[in-house]
Formats: structure tokens, sequence, C-alpha cells
């Protein structure tokens, strides 16, 4: 991988129009973008801006063209079985929240989720709890934060429905063992949503080895525009489920009583789509395939060992998660005893435009669980570089002798 | 305190920038809440304090943790800084629109105002007329006769302007029609004119308006208010003068006459003497009662000391 051609890439990391050059810690909340995606939501305004799949006219046929590619080439990306399985959504919230709206969960049904999720993980089962009446409970986390696979299989039984886990944590990068876990989620007949925001940009998914049965992504975080996500789900179980949104185009007729739902992935896409952000999704799941996984993991397991070998025995520091960085992926998730983590985090962007993230990352539920008033994130992508590292560790080590 | 500090520091900022602008009204907030006795839990004043400390840092590591630890107190200096700073910089506003200067009446300090002190500008007399240079102090009414000298409302009683200026002066010439609009305009300010020659080529005119205003006090003062309009060089020109009398209707050869004669010299050179008195340096020095205005002041300010600070009211 040639980082400085990659970079190259990036037009934000060339940016020099008057402001510190910048580092970017943040991609676990939002990925750059490189030209190519940009180019290609360009392409949709400057050249084919119209509807798609609607009207017949030339730039309509052609979106809808490029819109039939991109969901083409994300189906390839996660090695789905076929491209009707995906189903393009804002984000990964839209795509847990269909779910939890749409499957047939009755009165008593048991749904997993770990003790970390993400609020989009958690808080839609929550209301569905409300609404259906559905047993929402929590897999306990090792010490370090890993997956607990015998809690989990103490917990599995067959009253539980869904087990519905965020694949890898945004909270500290770790990520669990998904296809042990859905194999046994299986054995007792439960189905397997898996929130794959933090593990799409960093490791390869094969749906069909995974054999999961629906799995939710952001676009956002994998180099693609904002605002566009998927939903993957086994074709079988998208035509059982309801149409969550429901509208224009997810219909082939309607009489004034009743409607007639177009075959999945349209009944799920009501009203006029993002196209230009499926066509830039459809360019980034392109850019992350020629850099390959093999590349990407390596550079950000390379970064977050720098780090954590620099910032284990900071004074007062406190990582999130198992110490061995193999196991926390991209991410670097830590607090200062006694200093509050935005402090932390608007010091190292006034000091040398490091941008991290800080506060609970939407798990506040963990945070609150562990009377931890919040921490700082760095997450780490490909496009990152050792000297960033450095400045990152040498910056966060005089904030550790100010306080 | 440090709300306090930064809601003004901001608020300033804020009228060129809008990034500013919106941390200002944050800043509002916080103060809100802390005069209504509730905590400023905004979260303002900690993100505050960590992009300074981290501006501080990548300078002096040593003054970034002297800074975190003594926050608050650094807050309160420049709390009390910022209150010094407004008291000064409010009592210099008013003394600007009072006095003309930021500093007090007749002040040459700088004046963000007044930078280049226009308002304190005289025409120098020379120092030799003094045994010791006079100051503002020294400047008084005290002993000076100035029954000899021409007056408008001689009856008025309530107030006295007493001028002090020389016709080829600039600084005089600046304040001369502004004194006049206020005697024009006040019918109850008695006004008195001494003219001082400071520039010698003009010493004879001072012979002339003793002798105009000694047969015709009414055509003096159209005289005196020609002089000040009239182009400066030709002050030096006798004829050009003769010529101006004329037009007014007034006998030149007669005033000619007047000005040789060694008694009005003798008058004259009592006039300056008199004014000597007032230990003047420079004009116009303009006495409102017993106050010097040294300078050509604004008009508001002559007329602030006469009707006081609603004149415009009046």
């Amino acid at each position: 991988m040639d980082l400085r051609k990659i970079r190259q890439d990036f037009p934000i990391l060339q940016d020099n129009s008057g402001r510190k050059a910048i580092t970017y810690f943040d991609t676990a909340c939002q990925s750059l973008r490189p030209k190519p995606v940009i180019e290609a939501i360009n392409q949709y305004y400057l050249k084919t801006s119209a509807c798609s799949g609607r009207s017949m006219h030339q730039l309509a046929a052609e979106v809808t063209r490029a819109c039939d590619q991109s969901r083409l080439a994300v189906a390839k990306f996660l090695n789905a079985s076929r491209k009707e399985e995906i189903v393009f959504t804002r984000n990964t919230t839209e795509g847990i929240n269909l779910v939890a709206n749409s499957l047939n969960l009755q009165k008593d049904d048991v749904v997993l989720i770990s003790d970390k999720e993400h609020n989009s993980n958690l808080i839609p089962w929550q209301v569905a709890g409300r609404k259906k009446g559905i047993v929402v409970k929590r897999i306990p986390s090792k010490d370090d934060n890993t997956f607990n696979m015998a809690a989990y299989e103490q917990m599995l039984d067959n009253k539980v429905k869904l087990v519905s886990l965020g694949s890898t944590s945004n909270l500290d990068g770790v990520s669990i063992p998904a296809a042990e876990i859905i194999k046994r989620a299986h054995a007792v007949g439960a189905l397997v949503l898996l929130d794959a925001a933090q593990t799409a940009p960093h490791q390869r998914i094969n749906l069909k080895a995974l054999d999961v049965d629906f799995l939710a992504l952001s676009g956002h975080k994998m180099l693609g525009p904002s605002g566009t996500g998927v939903l993957f789900g086994k074709y079988r179980l998208l035509e059982e489920l309801e149409p969550f949104l429901v509208g224009g185009d997810t219909v082939a007729s309607t009489t004034y009583e009743t409607s007639e739902f177009l075959p999945p992935p349209e009944k799920f896409e009501a009203g006029l789509q993002d196209y230009s952000g499926i066509m830039g999704l459809g360019a980034a799941v392109k850019y992350l395939g020629d850099i390959g996984f093999e590349a990407i993991q390596k550079q950000e397991l390379l970064l977050n060992e720098a780090i954590t070998a620099e910032l284990r025995n900071l004074p007062k520091l406190k990582l999130i998660g198992p110490a061995d960085a193999r196991l926390r992926g991209g991410i670097f998730t830590f607090y200062l005893e006694g200093v509050d983590s935005h402090r932390v985090a608007l010091m190292l962007d006034q000091m040398a435009a490091i941008m991290v993230r800080s506060g609970q990352h939407c798990v506040h539920s963990w945070f609150n669980a562990h009377n931890i008033p919040g921490s700082v994130r760095a997450s780490l992508y490909f496009y990152n570089t050792l000297e960033e590292v450095e400045l990152f560790t040498s910056s966060l080590k005089k904030i550790g002798k100010v306080f | 305190m440090f709300c306090i500090v930064a809601f003004v520091v901001l608020s300033i900022l804020g009228i060129f920038s809008a990034s500013n602008r919106t941390l200002a009204k944050e800043a509002m907030d916080c103060v809100l809440r802390r005069v209504t006795l509730r905590p400023c839990n905004t979260g303002f004043d900690e993100k505050m304090k960590a992009k300074i400390l981290g501006v501080v840092i990548t300078r002096s590591e040593g003054a970034a943790i002297f800074l975190n630890h003594y926050f608050e107190a650094v807050a309160w200096v420049f709390f009390v800084l910022l209150m010094a700073s407004s008291f000064f910089a409010v009592r210099g506003v008013f003394l600007f629109y009072v006095t003309g200067s930021c500093n007090g009446l007749n002040s040459t300090a700088f004046c963000v105002f007044d930078p280049n002190g226009n308002n304190n500008q005289i025409s120098n007399v020379s120092s030799d007329c003094y045994v010791k240079p006079p100051t503002e102090q020294d400047l008084t009414l005290t002993g000076v006769d100035k029954s000899s000298f021409p007056v408008v409302n001689q009856t008025a009683k309530d107030d006295q302007i007493f001028f002090i200026g020389c016709y080829a002066c600039d600084y005089t010439r600046a304040a001369y029609p502004m004194i006049r609009e206020l005697v024009n305009k006040y019918s109850d300010v008695n006004f008195i004119f001494a003219d001082y020659p400071v520039k010698e080529k003009t010493d004879y005119l001072s012979k002339v308006g003793y002798c105009v205003n000694k047969d015709s006090p009414d055509k003096f003062w159209k005289l005196n208010d020609e002089l000040f309009v009239t182009d400066k060089e030709k002050l030096a020109d006798t004829a050009f003068i003769d010529n101006m009398m004329t037009g007014l209707g007034l006998d030149a050869a007669k005033v000619e006459s007047c000005v040789a004669d060694p008694a009005t010299e003798k008058t004259v050179q009592g006039q300056f003497t008199e004014l000597r008195k007032t230990k003047f340096f420079g004009t116009p020095t303009v006495f409102i009662n017993d106050q010097a205005f040294v300078g050509p002041k604004p008009y508001r300010v002559y007329a602030i000391k006469l009707k006081g600070l609603l004149y415009f009211m009046q």
C-alpha cells in the first residue's frame, strides 16, 4: 500500500487553505472521503440528476443503471447471494429500526443484545419491548470488554428469537466471534442481526460464510457519503418482513383500499432515494476493494500498536477495552482520571488539529453502568500515518503533564 | 468570573466574526446563569479553558500547568483588569465628550478619538514673554482688566467668554467660528475678544481692531469676522486691510491715523500686558467664566461648559 499516494486521494488531507494540517482520528464517527467517491456524487448532480426507476427518459435510465450497479457492487463487497438482498438505507440505525419494527416478534419473545451496544442497537429494542412486549436481555461482557461466549450460551434458549449484536464495538474496537455466535443462535432457532457499522470499514465481511440473517452498516464510516447505509437481509426473510417506511416506489399498484408491494428490496425503499449517495457508496466499496482489507488491517494494527506502546504507561491514562491492540482494531479509547474528556479532545484539536471523539460515543448505557463520565476515542484508518500517531502521543503526553 | 470576561471579549470580537458571536451567546447564557445563582452547566467555561490551554501548552508547558491550576485566580485578575479598563474606557469617552480630550481638559496625552491631538493644538507664545514658562494650571483671569477689549452682549450677567486669539493662527481660526456661533445662539453670554498677535506680521491688526472698536463697535465685529475668514497671507497687506475696512463702511484713513497715534500703541501694549497676566501660553485660549480651554475644542465642549450636558435641548 502506497500510503503517500493514497493520502493524495483525500482532498481534505491536502487542504492547505490556511488551516493547520489535520490529523483525523475520528473515522469511527465518519471517515474521510476519497476523490472517486466525491466524483461519483458530483457525477450524479452534474450529469444524471434525475429519478431512478420511475421515469423512462435517458437520464432516469442512467441513474437506474448506476444505482443498480452500486447495489451489485455492495452485494459483491459483502459476498451476498444476490443483489436484491441489499436494501439501501440512510444509515445503520435505520436498518436496525427497520428490523425492530418489521420482524414478527411476539410478546415474551427474547432479543439478546450485549452490554455495550451503540444506542442504535439498544433503543430500537427498548421501544420494541414497550410496544410488542418482547423481552430484551443483555449479555455481559468479560472484564476486558471482550465477548463472553459462556454467558451467551447460558442465555440462549428457544425463547430467544433474535440475537442483535454490534459485530465491532464503537466503544473499544473489540470484535465479536460472529460466526460462532450465529451458529449457536441458529441452533436454537434464533435469527441474528449484526450491527456492522464498525466492522464493514475494517474487515472483510463474507455474508455467505457467516450465514447471518440481517446485517446493517453505514456508508459514511467506510468512505461513502453521509446519509447512506445498507441493510442486508436473507432474501427469504426480507420477503417475510412487513415494510417499515411505505410510500412511493414501494408498490406495483394500489387501490383505495389495498397496496400491492414490490418485492425486496424496493418495498423497503420508500420515496425518492439518495441517488448521489448510492452512487458514491458504490464508488466507496470499489475503492476499499482495490486497497484490500489485508492492507487496511495491517496499517491499523501498526498504528494502534504504536499508540498503545507509547501511552500504555502514561500516568492517569485508563484504557477502555483489552490491553492487546490486536483486539481493538483501529480504536484506542481512554480517559485521563479526573480530567474531562471533552477538555482533552479540545486541547488536542487546539494544539495540533488532532481530531478525536470525546464523550460517551452513543454508548451512554455502558458508561453509566461503569460510572465513567466519558472518554476520548482515537479511531484510526488506513490513511493515517505513524507521524500522526507520534504527534498524537506526544501531544497527549504534554496534556498529561498539565493535569 | 471567566464567563463575564469571555462574554465581554467575545462580544467585541463578535462584531467582526460570526463564530465569536456564537461563543458570545454561550458566554452570555453562562453569565445569566451565574447572576441568577444557578450553576453554569453549559460547559462553556470548560470548553474555553481547554481551548486556551491548548494554545498555551504549545508555547510553554509550565505556563499551561500554572494556568490549569490557577485558572480561576487568573480569571479574577482579568476580571479586575477588565473592570478597571472598562472604567477608564468609559471615563475616557465621557471626558472626550465633555472636554475634547480622553484624559481631561487640555490634556495633550494620547487620545484614540483625537489621535493627532487637534483639540489641544495651539500657536505658541514665545517663552521669552515669561520668566518661567506657564502651564495650564497657571491660567487665570484674576486681576486681568478686560474693560478695554471689544465685547458682545455687554449687559449679559450669566456667563462670560474671554477669547484670546490671533488672526493668522490656524487653531484660533478653527475655534473662533464656534465661539461666534455660541454667542449668536445664547444672548445671555457675554463675549470678549482679545487679539494677541503670535505671528508678528499681524501686529498692527491689534491696533486696527482697537481703533475700529473705539469708534464703531458694531463694525468691529464685522471686521473681526472678516479677518478670520480672509486668506492668512493677505493679513499682512495693509492696503488689503484698508480696502476691507472701506468695504465695511469704515474710514480707513481715520483708522490709519488712529493706529499711528502713540496713545494707541500705549493702550494696545497695555492690553498685551493684561493678557500676559492670564499666563496664557498659546492661542487660542478661551476662558469660559474661570475655566480655560487651550486649543480649538469641539463646539459641544464650549456649549457643555455654558449650558450643561444637555445643551442641545436648550
